[in-house]
């Protein structure tokens, strides 16, 4: 199976978004071919390369979504009154959607008009060679201009100023910028049995484009809903200007959510948007991200050992929360430490190490109040009349002495705290259940789907709650190990990498097996050869040649272990 | 899953509708908001979930989210009104904007520096004073035309090969007048002897008028930048906009042929050259109208123009020179004509001028489009 993988300033660029995720997608389904079709979003991206690619990357395709070069197309005069044409219909149903997320579905004529419209541009770019000047003519800025002073526009549309007009245009230019690619030839997009779109917004379009000419089933992943970041994106902008182009990503997620075969939320809160903006629940699939459980193979497995050997704790020293994460004020870090005041009362001894670089200024001013909090907070305190002290309290960063890695710091810990208040898909508390840690976090974001019942999970901004759990667990080694082993269990189970892999190939399958055949493979009568063309395009050996059959593992005496371990 | 001990920590304490206590703490956001969504993302962005919401007696945070939406105070007064215009660009130290601001004087000055050491030089020396004049004054042009309001937008430069042109004209401003002269005479009987006298005269008034008038030529491009700005600020249409800033156009440009003109009439004396002739108004009025569409990303129409020009100067002293062939004399006939009637000046006046008023009606209309002023101010 041929796949075309569409990304938007991640994979195949060193250090984008998502790129790791898509790497590890691409090389653990090596039986498919991939074609990556990406957005690069910035020269500092496109200088720092990509990464290594493997064999079954067929070929990479690359467009700026950040500059485009005018690409000296001259319309004639046909060509121009169908920009118009079309053009005119996209602002029209821009400026007649209903407000997206009221009560009522977004009207389906306007969904309609925004489709039409989107693929007769797509038509004619195709036709022409390119849309770039166009979109940024006078035409596109009149159109919109009477889009909005027509009759039953909304209100804020109807406000809309000259520069408003303007933003909008240049914005409507650098989104529709795909429209002007040449990527959908029988041999580009037309030639892959799958499209899967690995963010949603304006990645998605080539997909849609790919859908509608050639029929290519479309698969989009959203581990964050991009509708959502563009709301928090563009906040001192115009009302009709926010207006305007809300009701564009509106109606594009709408049209991406009808059109798309299978939608892929990484998590409940995805999923509650796009069922929000429209999404069939039917052809919703949510798969949980994956993360690499190998560097966290060694701690989370030396729990138990280690319990059997000295149920008295072998490390006889005092107790250690940690916190690993962003220093960054969203993590409330102000609320763990009174609680780990309430904890220092209950169990003197204690200790905290928060470990993590602050992001950003207003991080490291956060950072500064934090270890002043904790100066206040705590005195520092020694062994003995003879020993230098110590705060109770570290502050560190990863790397540093005892912290080389994440799992280095998880193992030197007792319970594994999350105290932020506002909180997307918490890798960090994914790490904390590889290694097999007790945790105690706040309810925020996607912490109880992820935490499920291996784990304490209190209210956010409750330092009393958060420091009760946490002694709770201070004072009940056996309850920690439980729940430890559980969530280490749980995190393999859901959270690996493998799982995510496998649950995107089966959706591949899945997918590809109700999309009808495009290209029928004829015998020599002329008549359709069914099962010509296998499901994976490299198999291992040849499973039609006349090579004696392998004997299926199963059929070999082998030692099974009995809980599989991932590596 | 509301229970009531729940509730109340949600709510402040007396309050008797929990929702009003989060408006109020989200009254900016939720006023601001043009879609209950845009509420949902920023509440979830405050940390707020659905088991919050769930305290407002709320399924999730989008039904609390259309709630205040609906309930948030929004008449169509509200709305700011016509925003601020936006300010000048920032003024980026005192220093270099005083650079920036000087700059265009450097050409006229070094200009007439070469003048003057033309003057005062003679035989080899004086070719080798006029070769580091030009090469000095292009230079300082080059520098003056990087920045500024005359400045071409990143991308553009490929390919707005409108300096050979300009050459060329500039060069018929010095050249041309006399050789045209002398032609028609029977001549010329040898090169140009630098000076503005002799049997090929040249003309350096012009050529000190024009290097001069960089400086009010930047300036007055740089108020037509921000009086348009300005407009496109606070028209209300597209329509509005382009019929307040036609008239700001044709004034820059008169503004400046006027400035011109008073270069022209300063420098004549200057030099002892004959009386102002229109023709560098022309010329000076083709290049600046050009420059202005140019850096505004319309470079096709002025290439074109510059080059029609541009030929058909080199077309008038070749008429002329052709005529002298046997049998061709009809080829110099318009020529001739024309300068009999009104002078060898008449032949750039006539160019120049039509160029210039092609360009400037091109200009009237293409300038009055919004999209025109969007991509300068983007440029990034």
């Amino acid at each position: 199976m041929r796949i075309g993988l569409l990304t938007e300033g991640g994979y195949p660029y060193v250090g984008g978004e998502g790129g790791v995720w898509c790497d590890r997608l691409v090389r653990g389904l090596d039986r498919h071919e991939f074609d990556v079709y990406a957005f690069s979003t910035g020269q500092a991206q496109e200088d720092a390369g990509w990464l290594p690619l493997p064999p079954q990357v067929a070929r990479v395709r690359t467009a700026p979504l950040w500059t485009a070069e005018e690409d000296g197309v001259v319309h004639g005069r046909r060509a121009r009154r169908r920009f118009t044409e079309h053009y005119g219909e996209l602002a029209a149903a821009l400026c007649h959607a209903a407000e997206p997320g009221t009560a009522e579905k977004p009207g389906t004529a306007e969904a309609d008009r925004f489709t039409n419209a989107l693929h007769g541009l797509a038509e004619l770019a195709r036709d022409e060679g390119g849309l770039v000047a166009a979109l940024r003519s006078e035409q596109a800025v009149r159109a919109l201009e009477r889009a909005c002073r027509a009759p039953g526009a909304r209100r804020t549309a109807r406000e809309a100023r000259v520069p408003d007009l303007l933003t909008v245009a240049d914005h409507l230019e650098r989104a529709l910028r795909p429209l002007s690619l040449d990527w959908y030839e029988e041999d580009g997009l037309g030639a892959v049995d799958l499209c899967h779109a690995a963010s949603g917004g304006i990645a998605v379009l080539p997909g849609l484009l790919a859908r509608h000419f050639f029929g290519v089933p479309l698969l989009v992943t959203e581990y964050g809903v991009r509708l959502r970041t563009h709301y928090l994106t563009r906040p001192d902008a115009s009302p009709a200007v926010r207006s305007l182009l809300a009701a564009f990503h509106g109606l594009l997620t709408a049209d991406t959510y009808r059109a798309a075969s299978y939608l892929v939320p990484g998590n409940a809160h995805a999923r509650r948007w796009q069922e929000r903006c429209g999404a069939d629940r039917a052809k919703l699939r949510t798969i949980h991200p994956g993360l690499d459980a190998t560097p966290f193979t060694r701690v989370g497995e030396d729990r138990p050992e280690g319990r059997e050997k000295g149920a008295e704790r072998e490390h006889a020293g005092p107790h250690t929360l940690v916190w690993i994460g962003r220093v960054e004020p969203a993590k409330d870090l102000v609320s763990l430490l009174h609680a780990f005041a309430e904890v220092r009362a209950a169990e003197p001894g204690t200790r905290l190490r928060i470990v993590g670089r602050p992001s950003g200024p207003e991080g490291e001013a956060y950072l500064g109040h934090c270890r002043a909090l904790a100066a206040q907070l705590f005195p520092d305190e020694a062994d003995g009349p003879h020993a230098v002290g110590r705060n109770p309290v570290t502050f560190e960063e990863l790397g540093g002495p005892g912290a080389e890695t994440t799992a280095d710091v998880h193992a030197g810990g007792t319970v594994t705290v999350l105290s932020s208040v506002v909180e997307g898909f918490p890798v960090g508390l994914i790490e904390a259940m590889f290694c097999g840690r007790a945790t105690v976090s706040t309810d925020v974001g996607a912490v109880v789907e992820v935490i499920g019942g291996t784990g304490l999970v209190v209210p956010p901004r409750n330092p009393r709650a958060l420091a009760e759990a946490c002694v709770s667990l201070l004072r009940d080694p056996e309850r920690r190990a439980r729940l430890g082993a559980a969530a280490r269990a749980r995190a393999l189970e859901l959270f690996s990498v493998e799982q995510n892999v496998a649950a995107f190939h089966a959706l591949y399958l899945e997918t590809v097996a109700r999309t009808p055949v495009r290209r029928p493979v004829l015998d020599g009568a002329g008549d359709p050869q069914p099962f010509a063309a296998p499901a994976e395009a490299h198999v291992p050996g040849h499973w039609t040649g006349p090579t004696p059959r392998a004997v299926p593992t199963w059929a070999v005496e082998t030692p099974e272990p009995v809980t599989e371990t991932v590596r | 899953m509301t229970d009531l001990s729940e509730l109340d920590r949600g709510a402040a304490p007396g309050a008797a509708d929990p929702v009003k206590v989060l408006l109020h703490r989200h009254r900016e956001l939720c006023e601001r908001a043009v879609d209950p969504l845009e509420i949902a993302a920023g509440l979830e962005a405050h940390g707020i979930t659905d088991r919050t919401a769930a305290r407002f007696r709320h399924r999730d945070v989008f039904s609390l989210a259309e709630e205040l939406y609906a309930r948030v105070p929004r008449d169509a007064d509200t709305v700011t009104d016509a925003p601020a215009a936006p300010d000048a660009p920032a003024p980026e130290g005192g220093r270099r904007s005083v650079i920036v601001l000087l700059l265009p004087l450097l050409p006229g000055a070094l200009c007439a520096a070469a003048l003057v050491a033309l003057a005062r030089t003679h035989g080899q020396t004086r070719l080798y004073a006029a070769a580091a004049g030009v090469v000095a004054v292009a230079l300082a042009l080059r520098a003056a035309l990087r920045r500024g309001p005359l400045a071409l937008p990143d991308g553009l430069a490929s390919r707005s090969a409108t300096g050979s042109w300009t050459c060329w004209l500039l060069a018929y401003a010095v050249l041309g007048d006399g050789l045209l002269r002398t032609a028609l005479t029977g001549g010329p009987d040898g090169l140009p002897d630098g000076t503005t006298g002799g049997d090929w005269p040249l003309a350096l008034a012009p050529l000190l008028a024009l290097t001069l008038a960089v400086a009010p030529a930047t300036w007055t491009a740089g108020l037509f930048l921000a009086h348009a700005r300005r407009k496109l600020a606070v028209s209300r249409g597209l329509e509005d906009f382009a019929a307040s800033v036609r008239p700001v156009l044709l004034g820059a440009v008169a503004l400046f042929v006027g400035a011109l003109a008073v270069l022209v009439a300063l420098c004549a004396p200057l030099l002892d050259a004959g009386p102002v002739s229109p023709a560098v108004l022309a010329l000076g009025a083709l290049l600046f109208v050009a420059r202005l569409l140019t850096v505004h990303g319309f470079t096709h129409a002025p290439r074109v123009i510059l080059m029609l020009t541009a030929t058909a100067h080199v077309l008038a002293p070749a008429t002329v020179f052709a005529a002298r062939l046997p049998g061709c004399a009809a080829l110099g006939a318009p020529v001739e004509a024309l300068t009999a009637a009104w002078g060898p000046t008449a032949v750039p006046v006539l160019t120049c001028g039509a160029g210039a008023l092609i360009l400037l009606v091109h200009a009237a209309r293409t300038l009055a489009r919004a999209s025109a002023h969007l991509r300068p101010e983007q440029a990034r």
